[in-house]
């Protein structure tokens, strides 16, 4: 049977669709502040992808910050537990997982049935999280889709300190008018974020092996300062898996639970 | 349902309204007449000694959380940081501000001003809180220095440094419960009645009883209650009843009510899936909303450390020595100390190791409260302890006491919910 797994992030919107435990399509649009006209949008988007039409799904799970609004959802879970779920398939020896998105950040230690044993979320100020970013490009004139190559041209990344989303905006303003390259500054930007996000695989005592993922994934500068800041490695899912996997997560267990579901009634 | 059990059920709601309404019209009587009233915190509140002297108890802590409870706090908050307080201060002491400025207005009555503030430095922010009394009102404050746990080494029951240390506590907090007497005789012009003061003493020490034999009644699956919402008016009448037939009176409904309910199989969530701890207070201008996002999903806070910190410091096995009453009233301030205000807030692992074994605990939640550092240092690290140590997952969430700008709902419920997933999976694995 055909199921989707949706993932109502504060910023985008992904979708995959699962048949058998093949993804045989996904899609990936901006939310936009209705979280119910974005899934429809997305899962629309994904199908149409797929050449498939909206009655071959036979089940919808929904995750992420809109998982509730989503209206024809059969199942709502935390992007947690989907993407613990997902990385698990992918990686089954991976322990700890760092996800960094638009605006949220999570580290999680999953076990080795990829069951989330522990998480740290960063708190309700969003200088941790890719929202930050954006809008540092934004204020110079750029794109999120510039970020990884203005990041990579960078000669001395700006030092932004602040632990305040507000404040770092006003340090960026300054290394601006001082003269900084945006190129430093947006690599500057990164080298605080990922220090922020560290922090959080720092505090949840991660183990082997480390998964990255989240939009943040296409930019290269991000992993090198994590895994020098955390003398670690980490490993990016390919084919940008790590962007879709709370969504393909959420599809798994979607299937899983179809499949626990028609063993019942057979016994 | 025979009729006295339906008479019972709901008793301990009922009854706590009607309490809290009659202090409040006494507050508010006092605010008219000028009745001298005293200002205490939950941490010692000495209610047994103050009603000797007649005064009338204000607990601004309570009266504080009652305006986040009405949805005002926000109003009050604001008043203060108008008037010139910094936003990191305690939600607590800015809300009480506010009231202050409006010269004693509240939703439920009118706080009336202090004749005498008896303070203590458990809490740093108290001192500082008294503090602006005392330059508001020109009233006076009386501090007591409050001798607290100095790490478990140093007072260990039973040990000769222990029975020292004790000792020269005692006396200490004896001299300075003297001196507090001599203030209170000045101030009311009524002298000491010692006979009065054991009564007192003697209600409190069957309210105590009542007070953890109600607690223990949470040990029961399902749980007969929540502890932050029933727990809230236990707290207050604990507090403000403190000593008089009334609260002990109180007490006995509670007890029977819960009784009836564990009788009855009556769980305080329906369907009780998970059983909590929370570390903290709730957050009470989402008061409601805190607790639904737990139990929506079966979980029941069976105790919290606020019912022991705030909930009258009633020593677990302790009673006054009604022969002895100041000396007796000096040690249970001691052993409070120790155990019930800095050893409940900083050594919190030992605590929530007994209650975990013996409330059948599954989980713990900590809620870290932004404007109170007091309270929230040293989460982690107990949080930490007791996933090594006794394999029991604990929920990290930050809000406030009274705050609303500080509540972020999706922050807080997406980590609730992965919480409970995560939960369900553990509880399968280690087959409760």
């Amino acid at each position: 049977m055909l199921v989707a797994g949706i993932d109502v992030g504060a910023t985008y919107t992904k979708v995959v669709l699962c048949d058998d435990g093949q993804v045989v399509g996904r899609s990936l649009l901006p939310t936009g502040f209705n979280f119910a006209r974005a899934a429809e949008r997305g899962l629309s988007a994904a199908l149409e992808s797929a050449g498939l039409r909206r009655e071959d799904v036979g089940y919808v799970a929904a995750t992420g910050y809109g998982r509730h609004m989503v209206p024809f959802r059969d199942l709502a879970l935390t992007d947690l537990t989907a993407q613990a779920w997902a990385i698990h398939r992918l990686y089954p020896d991976a322990r700890t997982i760092l996800d960094i998105g638009g605006q949220n950040v999570k580290a999680i230690r999953v076990d080795e049935r990829g069951r989330v044993r522990a998480f740290r979320l960063n708190d309700k100020c969003a200088a941790g999280s890719g929202a930050f970013l954006e809008k540092t490009m934004r204020y110079m004139g750029y794109t999120a889709a510039d970020i990884a190559r203005l990041a990579e041209a960078a000669q001395d990344p700006a030092v932004v300190s602040s632990v305040c989303a507000v404040f770092a905006e006003s340090e960026v303003i300054n290394h601006l008018v001082a003269g900084r390259s945006p190129e430093d500054v947006c690599a500057g930007a990164i080298v605080a974020l990922a220090g922020r996000a560290g922090q959080l695989v720092k505090r949840l005592r991660g183990e082997p092996r480390y998964v990255l993922t989240g939009g943040l994934t296409r930019v290269p500068l991000m992993r090198r300062c994590l895994e020098q800041d955390l003398r670690v490695s980490f490993v990016v899912p390919p084919d940008e898996e790590g962007v879709y996997a709370a969504a393909l997560g959420a599809a798994q267990l979607a299937q899983e639970r179809l499949r626990r579901t028609a063993q019942r009634a057979t016994a | 349902m025979s009729t006295s059990a339906q008479e019972i059920l709901g008793v301990s709601r009922r009854e706590g309204r009607r309490l809290m309404e009659l202090w409040w019209q006494r507050m508010t009587e006092a605010a008219q007449t000028g009745h001298p009233t005293a200002y205490v915190f939950v941490m010692a509140p000495l209610s047994e000694l103050l009603l000797t002297f007649d005064f009338v108890i204000n607990a601004p802590e309570i009266t504080s959380l009652q305006t986040a409870i009405r949805g005002q706090s926000q109003a009050y908050i604001q008043l203060a940081e108008d008037y010139g307080f910094s936003p990191d201060i305690c939600g607590y002491v800015k809300a009480d501000v506010g009231v202050q400025l409006k010269e004693g207005e509240h939703p439920y009555g009118r706080v009336p001003r202090p004749a005498l503030v008896v303070t203590n430095n458990v809490c740093n922010t108290y001192l500082k809180w008294a503090e602006f009394w005392e330059h508001y009102y020109g009233c006076p404050v009386f501090t007591f220095d409050l001798p607290g746990w100095r790490g478990r080494e140093s007072l260990r029951e039973g040990t000769e440094a222990f029975r020292e240390t004790f000792e020269n506590d005692c006396r200490y907090v004896l001299g300075q419960l003297r001196e507090l007497i001599e203030v209170c005789e000045r101030i009311t012009g009524k002298s000491f009645d010692i006979d009065r003061f054991r009564e007192h003493l003697r209600e409190a020490n069957r309210m105590a009883e009542l007070y953890h034999a109600v607690c223990d009644t949470n040990r029961h699956i399902p749980a007969p209650f929540n502890a932050p919402l029933e727990g809230v008016t236990y707290q207050g009448i604990a507090n403000l009843y403190r000593g008089t037939p009334e609260g002990t009176r109180y007490f006995e409904l509670a007890l029977e009510e819960m009784r009836e309910r564990v009788r009855l199989g009556m769980a305080a969530v329906p369907d009780e899936r998970f059983r909590l701890v929370l570390v903290g207070t709730a957050c009470y201008s989402h008061f409601r909303r805190f607790v639904e996002l737990f139990s929506s999903w079966g979980g029941v806070f069976v105790h919290s450390t606020y019912m022991v910190f705030a909930g009258g410091g009633f020593v677990p096995g302790f009673g006054y020595d009604l022969g002895r009453p100041l000396e007796s009233f000096a040690e249970q301030m001691v052993r409070a100390t120790y155990w019930g205000w800095t050893g409940a807030m900083f050594y919190q692992q030992e605590w929530l190791d007994r209650v975990v074994r013996d409330w059948k605990v599954d989980g713990i939640c900590f809620h870290g409260v932004k404007s109170c550092r007091t309270t929230s240092t040293g989460l982690p690290d107990v949080r930490e302890w007791m996933r090594v140590q006794r394999n029991v997952p604990g929920l990290f969430i930050q809000s406030d006491l009274v705050d609303p700008r500080l509540w972020s709902d999706a922050q807080i419920k997406n980590r609730v919910d992965a919480f409970f997933e995560a939960l369900a999976a553990h509880k399968a694995a280690v087959g409760r």
